[in-house]
This record gives C-alpha cells, structure tokens and sequence, in this order.
C-alpha cells in the first residue's frame, strides 16, 4: 500500500517537472511568477491560509475539553520539544508512519481512543518517527537531573484586552489552525476567531525565551 | 520603588485582585506590568479612529486614572466591526515612549535648548514675517502630512493661502496618494471612490494590483478571506513585482516587472473587447474616450513643468490603440503569460462575476501614477462594473487623513477646502468663508513636495514648517534634500511627538499633542469622517497642531480669522470648514453627529450616507434620470483614456543591475517613529533588512543576516539580507522596509515622479549590490 503510493508520488512529481520544463521553454525568460516558491517564506505563511480554506468552520469553533495544557506539557522533555506519543501504535502501523496522518492530517473524532484527535502543524514531514518517540516504558535506565524551563505562560499581552504575542518559535508550528483550533485543541489555547484566517495580522511573535528588546534611538 | 503605607495598601490589594483572577483562570498568568497607582481598576471606553492606516478602524480607547491602558476594536464601527490589528491594539503604547518631546526647544548656537512653548511659538512668528517681510511670501512654506488632523489642515491652509497669500502648503500625502486623486479628477471629475468597504461582502472577485493588502490593510483583507470563507463563489487574485503574505493568500499569485502594469491593464481592455465583453448599454450612456500626452518625463530635474492635454478621440481609435497590447505582446513586455493576462481578462468581463479591484501605493507611488490609475478604470468602465455593491475600482490610502485632511481639506499647493487656486470663483468662496480679501489667495500654485524641498535647498524657501511628519527619513533621494534643510539661511520648525532624523535639522522643535490627546478628526479611505476626543491629557507643554498654528496666527495679528477658544475650537473650525462642502456631492455631517457615530460617510444628505456614488439607488447627487450619473465630468460620462505603457525613470542595466522596491511591514508604521516605541512590535520586527531573493542572494554568496552594500548613482546603505523572510522578490529586485532611521534607504531612492501628480516613485530605481 505505501510503496505503491510513494511511486505514484514519484509520477506526479515527474510529470510536473515535465510541465515546469514545457512552461520555461515556452515562455522562455518571461517565466516570472514560477520562479518564487509561495510555500517557503514568511514561516510558511501559506500554511495557515491552506488550513484556514480546508477547515470547515464548524470544526472551527468545535471544543471538546480533552486535552489541556498540564497533559500537553507532560508529553514533551521542554517547551518546543517533539511530543512523544502518548497512546498505543499497532505494530503492524510501525512500518508505515505516514499513517499518522490518517487521523493527525486532518483531525475528527477518533472511534479507536474515543477522542478528538489533534492536528499537527507539519504534515509535509511524514517521517514521523524520525522525532516522535513511543512509550513503551515509562522506566529510566539511569535517573537523570534534566531540569526544563518553564513553558511561556499564558494570557502575556501587552496591554489588557490585546492580542496575546505569540511565544513559542513558529519553526514546525507555522500553521496555527492546527493546534489553536478545533475540538483536538488544548483548551487553554484554543481559540474560535481562527476564521479571520490571517493570524499574524495581530499576534506578533515575540518569543519568550529571547529577552525583549526596546527601540534606544542611535545618537 | 519606595513604598509608603498607602501605596503599600493599593499595591496589595491590586496584587491579591492577580492572584484572585490567577485562581479563577489557572493557567492563565498576567503579565508583569507596572501598576498604575490610584488606579481603581475600571477602565472607561472611548471611541476614535486608529492612528495609524488609511482604513480607519474604529477603536475603543481604554482609560484608567488619567491613562490610556488598553484598545478594542469598536464593534459600532462598520469599518472593522470589532477588529483591529497588532498595530492598533498595542497603539496606546505609543503614547508613553520615554524620550516623548514634551518641551520646546530652540536651536541656540548650534544647541538645543528647552523654552517654554510661548517662547518658541514667538520666535516661530518672528521667523515667519521677517522672512516673509526680506524675501517674499513664496519664502516661507509648511509642510503636513495625511496624519494632520482635518482642524490641522483646516487651519494650515487658511493662515497660509488665505491670510499670508502664498500657496506653499503641501503634506507627505502627496507622496502617498497624490496619482490616486489625479486617477479619480481624470477619469471622474471628482475625488474619492465610488464604492465602500460593503464591497467585500458583495464581490466575487478580488484583484490586488501591487498591494500587499495582509500586511498593509489586514483588517480589509481579513473581511475578504472571511468572505472567501463564508461565501463559496469568491477568488483573489494577487497582481504583483513581489511574493508577499497576499500572495501566499491569494488564490493566483500573477508577478508582473515593474512598470508593466500599464501594458498588462491595456491587455485586459484588448481582450475584453476582441471578445466582445463590453457592457455597450453602459459605455454607450456613460462613457466618453480621450487621450492626452505621451513622453511626458519623469521631474527628476529641478522647476520641471507638464500640462497634460486631453483630446477627444471615438471608440475605433481607443480600440486602434490598443492593438499594441495583445496579451502575446504584454507577455514580452511584463513576464505575465498571455494565458494569466486572459484569465484576468475573463474575471473583469464575466458578466457573471463582481469585480473589486484593491491598490495603494503600488499604483499611485509610480512615475506613471495617474496613467495607471486610469487603466484600471478603464477595465472597470468598459464591463460596467462599477458603482454598484462588490463592483468597486478601490483606491486604498495608508494614512488616517490622507483623504479627510489633504484631499478634502485640500492641503496642497493648488488646491482650497473646495476645488483649486486657478479658478476664481473657487477662490472667491473661499476667500468669503475665511474673512480675508479674494486677492489674498495667489490663483497661481507654487511648489508640489519634492519641489518644495528642492525649493529649500536652493534657498527659494527660507522657513518650513513640518508637522506630523518625518520627511528627513522620507523624502526620496534623501540626501540632496537633508543637506538643503541644513544650510545657513534656512530656519526649519518641526511639530513632532518624538525625536527623529527630522527633528535633528529643527532650529525650532514644538511639543505635539499625539493622537487622542487632542480632539479632531480624521478621514478614511472609504468618504468616511471619523471624530475623536481629548481622551486624555497631552504631556507637558504638548499642544495640538491646529493650536500651535492659531498661536502663531494670532501673533501674527490674524485674529479676526482665529477667534476661537481652546475650548471650543474643534467644534467651530469644523461648522466653518463644512460649509465649504454644502450640496448633495460632499455634504459633511454636523459636528454634533460626529460626535455621536463610530465614523460618518459622505456625502451625507438628510441624515443618510451615501455608500455608492453615481448611482441614483444610493446617490443623491444623481440627477439625469438614467441608471449612472457621472456628474463629476461635464459631458456626465466617466473617461476612458488611451495611456500607453512608457518605462521607468530608471531602470536596471549592466551596472546598477537590480531593482530597488521600497515598502511597509505588517508591525511598522511609516517611519516606526510611533511603531518602534510600541514593544510588541519592535521586539517583532527591531530593524530593517533587505529581501532577496534566494538564488541572486546565493549568487552574491550572502546568507541570511550577512551584511549587503545597496548602490545607486545617488547613494549607498550597508543593511542584513533577508532571505525567504517576509517577502520574496523575483530575481534582479531587492526590497527594503523604510521604517528604520538606522538604514536611511531613501538616500538610495530617486526623486523621479508622475508628470501628473508630482507623486514620487519610491518603488523603482536601479541599484547594485555588493557583499559588504
């Protein structure tokens, strides 16, 4: 199943690359608005604006309550780190991990957990053993003094009533429909307005681990 | 922090309030803010424009003790209906820089020295009529901006036209929209647009003419992605020299090479009429044709002149015209594929589909300005699609008052409140309304803005005054026009709120009132007029512009023309200034009204606005009984012109090889004199850089944050590159933010401009790049 849709994969890409060659040579140097990749700059802007199409708006502003922050943060090691993953994976899924994204591509109502499941940000990586680990004991070999810092907290705008920044580095978290929205969504940073679609039109990234900076005008 | 009981006692008690609303919210913690003192919690709401763009979101000032602590969108405000963005949220943190200007200073040998401001307004009088009285009325000038407040202009204007007699007032919005108000005279008769804001919920499709709408009017574009969202049938096209976040957005990105926007335009008209895609029922009835002058020069020499001449020509000879612009041949000319030119043909002809097309400084910031402009009515006019819900040729505008101050107002050297300096019975009313003699106001206009400062540098201007702008950091090929501003003999006055490039050539700097803390008035881009209150109060000696020139007005013995009180001078100067605008075409709400409403449209005639012009089903201005009324042209049809596509000033070659585009960020306003004090977005974006793009950047073998050389025959800056950042320019163009004094990019820029409207081209000059 998954070798053959790689090779089908290939074909596209084969064929596409076809057709970029046939628009060059026709257009020859007037080929101007291929030359720029809209998916790759701006953090990947593009992303959120694709979600924004693909989500209906009822999954939107949907909530469940079955994630929060304190479950959130027991899965990852720091603040940014991968999550490990926290339920079972059928053996048989072991070999196949694009997989995963059957249910974390586009979210919905797990029968198999009884849950929503969350999105993720990054699908285009499907190798998603590469960072995320299973559990398969919670036993140490060696205890250890790894100490985290603590995660960004919460509701940290500038002024009462504006729109928080956004704390985190937006490196593999470009989308933020994925996690800020929809029934899969940690409650405490779940938002509904995502419909506005254009997210960074007010939050700024002003990430917390960096200290801040003040305008000092040069003398 | 020295803590005596009392404070000790509030300080506790606003301490367990955190603590109480941490327990309520777990996991929710609050900043770590500085507490105000007597500060009893509650906060006040008042309602004002946002101070930054053109869009004119309304807001909601929140006051506690005396401050302003927080922003909402205000939901009464049709413009934003509760929105706003990062910008406006965090505005009133601009308010509480700690280098604020809060004292005048006078340039003492060569020092600046704290007055008091009755001092320095003296001396700015003294200044003014000695200059006046040795060289000449022409020799002294002001200079504002679209951020003047309506009263601001209002008071410019008339100390300066009506009781000095010179018409050397201008404002920086002749930089910013003067080709759009060119565009609207040209082919309408009659400034400002049609159409409204409702248009996005009306359109099926949206058409961005070189305007990054994400970054630069986010508001308005999130209205247009929630329409794409809730609304099946809408599709945004992105039209541009640059991929930006509005390209990311879009359903198409199309780039074009600068420039070839007015070959591409041409190419829609050719393909909407081969394949007969004319609304003839409405071209018939409402549309003349005309062409005017070709080869018409780029003003990049000092006292150039043009006059545009338009000539009547019939419908074969415009289609003639257009013969030289079949998609086959734009596509040689732009790098748009005839296939793209076609499909954006089809768009605007499908009688099927409402086209809204958007531009802003990408249309209006060239050195065929007015000419563009008129394409794309053109496109617009040949289909009909125009003047009615989601049909809207929409020019956008980046400052609050560009439209309500310097175009209704009419704060430039031609114009008067109502129509211009040429015409005597224009000069007449003015001269009435205002109590001065008609032969006060000179029919002849002097200086548009890049002449005014090349004026200064020759010394035929001897005193400026600068409010509310920043032009030492703005004004294209900077440095001819810096050094000009610091030769012996010139005496410049600068109103400002913070020190800037510009406030450093003052030999007078006055303390601003900034934005809520006067009243006023701001108009958007929409026709809609916008009051605001002293919400609170202005620090030190700050005053308001409109006070600080009555002040002077009054020192100079005008009296009689500025009676008012500093209690009620808001009020009075708007019931004179509306009488200017009397009549169904522009009537202005009373001020009372004002006062009352998030923003008011007009015309506004018996208590209605009018949301679209020359439609008689919205209008009533309409007066020839047929379904349009372009009243604003004599013969009462709207103008196509016959305007062909001619280079730019200055174009790459094998030496300067690279284009240079010059623009915003989404976080900085302008100059980022009031952006850069916010934190949030300084800390967002804390200084500027140049895009490339990636493949020339790995052919110069620069990285991203390396160091870049930016060339041109007029100047050189050493700034980081960006790569893949924001924006992504095609091959052979750079892009720079202009926000940033530290990286002054103007003094790269060349000071060509629109024959037409003296608008400069910050978008399009030849540079080249060294690894620094």
């Amino acid at each position: 199943m998954m070798k053959r849709s790689k090779k089908r994969g290939r074909l596209v890409t084969g064929v596409a690359a076809l057709c970029l060659l046939c628009a060059l040579i026709f257009t020859g140097s007037t080929a101007f608005s291929a030359s720029v990749d809209l998916r790759d700059f701006d953090n990947q802007g593009k992303k959120i604006y694709e979600a924004n199409d693909a989500t209906p708006q009822i999954y939107m502003s949907a909530d469940s309550g079955d994630r929060n922050l304190a479950s959130f943060y027991e899965l990852r090691q720091y603040p940014g780190s991968p999550p490990r993953i926290p339920h079972e994976v059928d053996l048989t899924f072991s070999g196949d991990e694009t997989d995963c994204l059957s249910c974390h591509a586009r979210g919905g109502y797990s029968q198999e957990f009884g849950k929503f499941v969350p999105v993720t940000p990054h699908p285009e990586n499907s190798l998603c053993y590469q960072c995320h680990a299973q559990v398969l004991t919670e036993e140490k070999f060696v205890e250890t003094e790894w100490k985290s810092i603590m995660p960004p907290r919460l509701g940290r705008s500038f002024l009462g009533g504006s729109p928080p920044p956004i704390p985190h580095s937006l490196q593999m978290r470009e989308n933020c429909i994925s996690c800020h929205t929809g029934p899969g969504a940690v409650v405490e940073i779940r938002v509904d307005h995502s419909a506005r679609g254009n997210c960074r039109q007010c939050h700024a990234p002003a990430v917390q681990t960096t200290p801040l900076q003040e305008f000092v005008r040069k003398p | 922090m020295k803590l005596n009981r009392r404070r000790f006692l509030k300080y506790a008690a606003a301490s367990s309030a955190v603590a109480t609303a941490g327990a309520l919210f777990p996991g929710v913690s609050f900043g770590n803010w500085q507490n105000l003192t007597n500060n009893s919690g509650i906060i006040s709401w008042q309602k004002a424009p946002c101070r930054f763009c053109g869009t004119g979101c309304g807001v909601l000032v929140g006051v506690s003790d005396g401050r302003a602590v927080a922003v909402k969108g205000d939901p009464n405000c049709s413009v934003n209906k509760g929105l706003c963005c990062m910008k406006g949220y965090h505005s009133v943190q601009m308010l509480y820089g700690k280098d604020r200007i809060t004292t005048a200073k006078v340039r003492k040998n060569g020092e600046m020295v704290e007055v008091p401001i009755k001092e320095a307004l003296d001396l700015v009088a003294e200044k003014l009529q000695e200059t006046k009285d040795k060289h000449g009325k022409d020799s002294v000038a002001i200079y504002g901006s679209g951020q003047w407040t309506i009263p601001d202009g209002y008071v410019a204007s008339k100390l300066f036209k009506g009781c000095l007699g010179t018409n050397n007032v201008e404002a920086n919005a002749r930089l910013c929209m003067a080709s759009a108000v060119t565009g609207f005279m040209t082919s309408f008769g009659i400034d400002e647009p049609m159409g409204c804001y409702e248009d996005m919920d009306h359109a099926n499709v949206f058409i961005t003419w070189g305007n990054n709408m994400a970054e630069m009017h986010p508001v308005l574009f999130s209205r247009m992605l929630a329409n794409r969202k809730r609304r099946t049938n809408v599709t945004v096209i992105d039209f541009a020299t640059r991929s930006t976040r509005t390209s990311q957005a879009a359903d198409k990105s199309i780039l074009f090479r600068p420039q070839t926007d007015l070959a591409v335009a041409n190419a829609i008209c050719y393909e909407i009429i081969k394949n007969d895609w004319v609304n003839w029922n409405f071209v018939n009835e409402h549309v003349s044709f005309h062409k005017g002058k070709t080869n018409i020069g780029y003003g990049t020499e000092d006292h150039f002149a043009f006059k545009d001449k338009a000539e009547s020509i019939n419908f074969e000879e415009y289609k003639l015209f257009l013969e030289d612009y079949t998609p086959e041949k734009v596509e040689k000319i732009s790098g748009v594929s005839a296939r793209d030119i076609k499909y954006m043909a089809a768009l605007y002809g499908d009688p099927s589909l409402k086209v809204t097309s958007f531009w802003c400084m990408g249309m209006n910031q060239h050195t065929r300005g007015t000419w563009i402009n008129n394409l794309v009515y053109n496109i617009h006019l040949l289909v009909g699609k125009i003047s009615t819900p989601g049909n809207s040729p929409f020019s956008l505008t980046g400052q609050p008052s560009a439209c309500g101050t310097v175009r209704e107002v009419g704060t430039l050297t031609h114009k008067l409140p109502h129509g211009v300096v040429m015409k005597e019975h224009h000069r007449e009313m003015a001269a009435e309304i205002w109590d001065v003699p008609v032969s006060n106001i000179d029919p002849k206009p002097t200086y548009h803005t890049v002449e005014m400062f090349r004026a200064l540098d020759r010394g035929d201007i001897k005193f400026i005054w600068i409010q509310v702008t920043n032009p030492m950091v703005t004004m294209p090929n900077l440095r001819r026009y810096r050094d000009g501003a610091l030769k012996d003999g010139r005496f410049v006055v600068v109103s400002d709120v913070y020190p800037t490039p510009t406030t450093d050539v003052a030999d007078v700097i006055l303390p601003a009132a900034l934005w809520v803390e006067q009243e006023g008035m701001f108009g958007n881009s929409e026709r809609r007029t916008q009051h605001f209150a002293e919400i609170v109060k202005p620090p030190g000696e700050a005053m308001s512009d409109t006070w600080q020139i009555i002040e002077v007005a009054k020192r100079l013995g005008f009296e009689k023309q500025f009676p008012w009180t500093q209690d009620d001078y808001i009020g009075k100067i708007w019931e004179e200034y509306r009488k200017f605008h009397a009549g169904p075409k522009h009537e202005m709400a009373s001020y009372k009204v004002l006062k009352e409403r998030s923003g008011v449209q007009w015309p506004f005639v018996n208590g209605k606005e009018t949301r679209w012009r020359f439609n008689p089903k919205y209008d009533p201005a309409c007066t020839n009984g047929k379904e349009f009324d372009f009243y604003g042209k004599k013969d009462n049809r709207a103008w196509i012109w016959a305007r062909p596509y001619e280079p730019a000033a200055e174009s790459p070659d094998s030496e300067y090889n690279f284009w240079l585009n010059t623009g915003r960020v989404i976080e900085h306003w302008h100059t980022g004199s009031m952006t850069r004090r916010i934190p949030v977005l300084h800390n967002a974006v804390p200084s500027s850089y140049v895009e490339l793009n990636p493949e020339d950047a790995a052919e110069l073998g620069v990285v991203n944050g390396e160091m870049v050389k930016i060339i041109s025959r007029r100047g050189e800056v050493t700034m980081p590159a960006q790569i893949k950042g924001r924006g992504v320019p095609p091959r052979g163009m750079v892009f720079v933010p202009f926000f940033d004094e530290s990286y002054l990019i103007n003094e790269v820029t060349l000071d060509a401009f629109c024959p037409i409207s003296k608008q400069a081209d910050y978008k399009k000059c030849a540079v080249r790049l060294e690894k620094a």
